[in-house]
């Protein structure tokens, strides 16, 4: 005898019960990555106070202190804090094929890519942005509560993927949804994409065809890096691709580590087109690395427009 | 069963299976194996590099030979082969085995062994019942244990135990055994010669063999002709050495052996080889020996012929003995025969060394008797010299002569008369004078004395009183002719006639040297054998020619039986005789012929001994085949890709092959083994714990008591001091092995068997080696009924002299102080072993072997579950109970800790000596 109201309230034990570890993880990494940065510390448009500065020629009379002038022979400008907030929407793909974990000692794909979207949300947060799962229509908000949302939807999606699996969808949602981004916002898109590259390049082009700045960034298992199998071995796919049987595995390794390449160059030239950013991320390397890369490129591309 | 070469196979049919082989190699070679399954994200990419040629993959060759070796090995394995398997015997009858188990086949008794074996494997396999029966004549109880049918593992157990004996083989005596047997079918006979005969003709074996072919098939394993156990002759004495000969069945080639002479200890004394020439039968060696050397020999062989046939024994009978001639003088060597150390000589020199000398010279070496044949004026000193010497155990023999008569004060054992006596002279109307027939008491008895001996002239003894037991050797007239006298260890002995035939012919006849022989062996201090003499068994010949303690069975002989008896399980071959005394007894003397199995018939087959043992190779190669299937899982792991070689990997692998090197090392150690692991384990069970046995007596009632009665002492052990008994255990002494426990309990009752003396044997054995029986006649005396009855049954029981317990004897003090030692009854005595000698004490701690009472004490120690006494004592009381615990305890003490105690007479001494 389950009411709705009891059931909602069952989800929300059980968020609560797996978003903290996660969330903790997330704020963990975010922080070791934020005490490198140092903030968003710039002049801008903003209530903050900044700086004092010396007038020099060609400055806006309105911005001088006469305040602080008046304390001393030359004249002061007040200069305030940048305080532009930018929206950013986040998609971590939870396909199958990111459940991958080629060995156990290592975490599988899903779990990065998910430390990595809360932990970059978390950052952005604390910067002052604004974050959003990408393809809820979800209004890009900030502060704790954004990235309670952002993980909720990060934990619908399981649930998600089960009832496509149980309605024999063929789409198992590895590619970002559609979502009406507005112009110069913000997506960044972590998946393993192995797919082929046209659907890629279509996924992501109609971001890039409204102006939608973005970062992509590719979360590979080593294994998929270097094959290291050996012998008479049968491939399956983990999205229903169908199987591969390979004689001898050892001979076609460096075939396929080209075919790898391959594919990293493709995406790499969808970036360009696209004028965003990319990177590939190992799950064997440390989470702090590439998520500052990352947060490093993505306030870059923020400064920049910021400035324009 | 299918032979081919030496490998034979049980089950053929199997090996059908091997013609399926190439439809494997086909099927093996077009079915790969699966491959490994990987789930695997990056499919797409991989699907691209799939080459469409990799689908129609085959096994790779190797694996496919190594499959197909292990499916050979398989049916191989099936066909059960064996490598030099025994003849197969059609009939479906029980196998019979008839062993020749004398001498002559201790020298290939292993090749025995290994038939043995070859036979009961193929009897078990075949489930074939087995009868053994042995030729050699035997304790009657053993040939009764083999005559009924066994199971191959009983017979197994049986022939592993088998000994060869050390006598002939009596095969015509087996056939009542053979028509006694009762079997169903037709058996297979398989009859393991010696490969001789027993008759010279041979038609004994001609007898025996229709015998056994009436009864079934009848196979015959014989020894090659040079395999045959040579025969060592008792060695003949020469006045230099020894003369061995040795015999051989065959006369073939020249061959030559290694004959080995050994001393008392053992240890070789010479090694030479005896030489057979071509086409001859006996060969003999002259083995040249000092004296000294000779006189140790005690045992001969042949080498690495081990049989006892091949050893011979030599005692006393072959050894030279110093004699020393005493001469004054220098011979005259123009009068030879005039001199009377000339007839000496040529007397004592075919058994003895002969020196001639003054008597300070011969004194210098050791000497065993000294003949003074007249030699002239002694000195007193000279006197008081030999005086000294005969008392430490020499033979003075002194001869009468002229000279004799200046002698003031010679030493003699008799006074003698002025002047001498002649008989038949010209002077005289008497005769000369024979001698009397030898007394019983003379050393000389037994002697032959030839008709034409006389006495023409002598000295007379002064008559005496003991003259008469003094005399050794008289005229018909009875005067004495010798006369001898002890003088501490040694004899006096004294001819009352010259040792040269001026005044008598004695010294010319054969009997001179027969008297001078016995008095040579007198020397040692035998009195001369006489017929009637009993010998008991000292030391016996095994079949393998080694000299162990005496068989059992082996009973006393009489000296008389020693040239004419015949070796057998009563008198086994070896020394008889007491520690002073021995002679050997040897089995070679009693064959008489040595011819090799004669020819056997129509219808036997005839085999020679196989070297090699049957080996079963199924086992092994069902384990290759476990192995390969093993590389075979390993192997098809690695080709789907599953692990890669690292050290895990081979570390997993060294430990599954670790259980299959074990069982192949276990499976090759050797089969018979087993037989002595079973036994182990139930025989070594009582010697865990400190346990006291009681006998059987076959009377229920008496034995709950006994076995109540030293449960309840145990329990007051346990309860009161340090020792830690474990639960008493019944035996029988007569199969059960006693070294395992401290003391037996043995209750009396009036019918009690005899106790056989094979049992006996290993009850002296026990007692010799530190057990103590504590013999209980339950009479309340210790002197009644069970007393008279316990002397009966005990009587091959070596009992020692028997003494009531002294007052201070360690039994009063071993741990409680006791002054009686009551049982259920009270007021009799307990008998322990006399402390006579020093030597008895320290053989046994001084614990006595044999304790003796009729208390009843087991009744007085019973005790029910509830720890309540089960009898009541007479005549009663809590205090008598107490004391026959306390001695019961005692008794544990003294026979577990021995004497220790009885250092307590020191005490007062110690004390003192602290006090100061």
């Amino acid at each position: 005898m389950t009411t709705p109201l009891a059931e909602l309230h069952n989800r929300a034990e059980l968020l609560a019960a797996n978003l903290p570890p996660l969330m903790v993880a997330a704020e963990r990494v975010a922080a070791t990555v934020a005490q490198g940065v140092h903030g968003r510390r710039r002049i801008g448009q903003g209530e903050t106070f900044w700086q004092f500065r010396h007038y020099e020629r060609g400055d806006s009379i309105q911005h001088i202190d006469w305040r602080r002038s008046a304390r001393s022979d030359s004249v002061y400008l007040r200069e305030t804090e940048w305080e532009a907030a930018q929206s950013v929407w986040l998609w971590s793909d939870a396909s199958p094929s990111m459940h991958y974990q080629s060995t156990k000692k290592l975490q599988t794909k899903l779990e990065h890519a998910d430390l990595l979207t809360l932990a970059l949300a978390a950052l952005l947060v604390r910067g002052g942005e604004h974050v959003a799962p990408l393809g809820r229509g979800t209004i890009p908000s900030t502060g704790r509560m954004a990235l309670n949302i952002l993980a909720a939807a990060l934990e619908d999606r399981e649930e998600e993927l089960a009832q496509r699996k149980a309605k024999k969808e063929t789409d198992t949602g590895s590619l970002p949804p559609f979502e009406q981004v507005p112009k110069h916002g913000r997506v960044v898109l972590i998946s393993d994409f192995l797919e082929p590259l046209e659907e890629i390049n279509h996924a992501v082009g109609v971001f890039s065809n409204r102006g939608v700045d973005g970062y992509i960034l590719q979360v590979l298992d080593p294994a998929e890096q270097s094959l290291p199998f050996g012998g008479r071995t049968r491939f399956e796919g983990t999205e229903n691709e169908g199987n591969a049987l390979i004689g001898r595995v050892e001979g076609v390794r460096e075939d396929y580590k080209t075919e790898m390449a391959a594919q990293r160059r493709g995406l790499e030239a969808i970036a360009r087109t696209a004028g965003w950013g990319f990177s590939t991320h190992m799950t064997d390397q440390p989470l702090q690395a590439t998520l500052l890369n990352l947060y490093v490129a993505l306030t870059a591309t923020i400064e920049w427009t910021g400035t324009a | 069963m299918f032979t081919l070469g030496a490998i034979s196979f049980v089950a053929p049919l199997a090996l059908f299976g091997l013609a399926t082989l190439p439809i494997l190699w086909w099927l093996l070679r077009v079915i790969p194996p699966a491959p490994r399954r990987v789930r695997f994200p990056a499919i797409r990419l991989v699907m691209r590099l799939v080459n469409p040629e990799e689908s129609s993959a085959k096994t790779p060759l190797w694996l496919t030979l190594l499959r197909l070796a292990l499916i050979t090995l398989v049916i191989l394995g099936a066909a059960h082969p064996i490598l030099n398997a025994t003849n197969q015997f059609a009939e479906d009858g029980p196998l019979i085995l008839i062993v020749d188990d004398g001498w002559a086949s201790a020298r290939h008794w292993n090749k025995r062994q290994t038939a043995f074996s070859n036979l009961m494997d193929q009897a078990e396999r075949q489930g074939r019942a087995v009868a053994v029966i042995t030729t050699a004549p035997g304790n009657a109880d053993q040939s009764r244990a083999m005559e009924s049918l066994l199971t191959a593992d009983a017979a197994r157990q049986l022939l592993g135990a088998l000994q060869p004996k050390p006598w002939p083989v009596n095969r015509i005596a087996t056939t009542s055994i053979l028509n006694e047997l009762k079997y169903q079918g037709t058996p297979q006979v398989v009859w393991l010669s010696n490969g001789l005969n027993d008759k010279p003709d041979g038609s004994d074996v001609a007898e025996f063999t229709s015998i056994l072919q009436k009864i079934g098939d009848l196979t015959v394993l014989a020894d090659t002709l040079g395999a045959l156990s040579p025969l060592l002759m008792p060695p003949v004495s020469e006045r230099d050495g020894l003369t061995i000969s040795a015999r051989r069945a065959a006369s073939g080639v020249a061959s030559s052996l290694s004959v080995r002479v050994r001393g008392e200890d053992g240890n070789v004394l010479t090694r030479q080889p005896i030489k057979f020439d071509a086409g001859e039968t006996t060969g003999k060696l002259k083995l040249t020996l000092p004296a000294e050397i000779r006189n140790k020999v005690t045992f001969i062989e042949i080498e690495n012929f081990n049989s006892a046939g091949s050893t011979v024994l030599v005692d006393e009978r072959w050894r030279r003995r110093p004699v020393g001639l005493v001469s004054a003088r220098k011979r005259s060597s123009s009068q030879p025969l005039l001199d009377n150390l000339f007839y000496l000589d040529k007397a004592l020199d075919p058994f003895t060394e002969v020196r001639v000398g003054t008597m300070e010279e011969l004194f210098k070496r050791e000497i065993a008797m000294v003949v003074l044949a007249d030699p002239g004026k002694m000195t007193t000193k000279q006197n008081d010299r030999l005086l000294r010497w005969v008392k430490l155990g020499g033979i003075a023999l002194r001869f009468a002569g002229p000279r004799l008569a200046s002698e003031k004060n010679p030493v003699l054992p008799v006074r003698l008369r002025q002047g001498s006596r002649d008989l038949g002279g010209a002077l005289s109307w008497a005769k000369p004078a024979a001698l009397a027939a030898f007394r019983q008491n003379s050393p000389f008895a037994g002697l032959v004395i030839p008709k034409d001996v006389r006495v023409r002239r002598q000295v007379l003894a002064q008559p005496s009183v003991d003259l008469p037991e003094k005399t050794w050797a008289q005229l018909t007239d009875g005067t004495p002719l010798v006369t001898a006298e002890k003088r501490g260890d040694g004899w006096l002995v004294f001819f009352h006639i010259t040792a040269s035939p001026s005044w008598s012919n004695l010294p010319l006849s054969g009997l001179f040297v027969g008297m001078l022989q016995n008095l040579v062996q007198l020397s040692r201090g035998i009195v001369g054998e006489t017929g009637e003499r009993i010998l008991k068994p000292i030391q016996s010949i095994d079949g393998f020619g080694r000299l162990t303690d005496p068989r059992p069975g082996a009973l006393a002989m009489k000296a008389s039986d020693f040239l004419s008896g015949k070796a057998g399980p009563k008198h086994p071959p070896g020394f008889y005789g007491d520690e002073t005394a021995r002679r050997a007894f040897n089995l070679s003397p009693s064959i008489t012929h040595l011819t090799p199995l004669s020819d056997l018939g129509a219808g036997v087959t005839r085999d020679t001994y196989q070297e090699t043992r049957e080996q079963d190779f199924r086992g092994a190669l069902l384990l290759a085949a476990m192995v390969l299937a093993i590389l075979d899982i390993i192997a098809s792991f690695a080709l789907r890709g599953f692990f890669t070689f690292n050290r895990a990997t081979a570390a997993l692998i060294a430990l599954m092959m670790t259980p299959l090197i074990f069982s192949t090392a276990q499976a090759q150690t050797v089969v018979p083994d087993n037989r002595v692991q079973a036994n182990d384990a139930r025989e070594f069970a009582p010697a865990l714990n400190i346990r006291i046995a009681y006998v059987k007596t076959g009377n229920s009632q008496i034995d709950n008591t006994s076995r109540a009665g030293l449960e309840g002492l145990a329990f007051i052990i346990n309860s009161r001091t340090a020792a830690d008994m474990g639960k008493p255990i019944a035996i029988d002494p007569a199969t059960d092995e006693l070294s395992y426990y401290p003391m037996i309990y043995w209750p009396i009752t009036e019918d009690a068997p005899v106790i056989e003396p094979t049992t006996a044997i290993k009850l002296n054995r026990y007692l010799k080696n530190g057990g103590t029986i504590f013999f209980d006649t339950r009479d309340s005396s210790g002197g009644g009924v069970g007393a008279d009855r316990l002397e009966e049954i005990a009587r091959h029981v070596d009992v020692p002299p028997m003494t009531a317990i002294p007052s201070d004897h360690v039994l009063t003090k071993a741990y409680y102080l006791l002054r009686e030692f009551p049982g259920r009854w009270t007021g009799g005595r307990v008998w322990v072993q006399r402390s006579t000698s020093q030597a008895a004490e320290r053989a046994n701690d001084g614990v006595s072997s044999i304790i003796v009472g009729g208390h009843d004490w087991a009744g007085a120690w019973a005790m029910d579950e509830a720890r309540k006494p089960l009898y009541p004592v007479v005549p009663g009381g809590e205090r008598q109970r107490e004391m026959a615990y306390r001695f019961g305890i005692n008794l544990m003490m003294y026979v577990l800790t021995g004497n220790y105690k009885a250092d307590q007479v020191h005490l007062p001494a110690i004390l003192e000596r602290l006090g100061q």
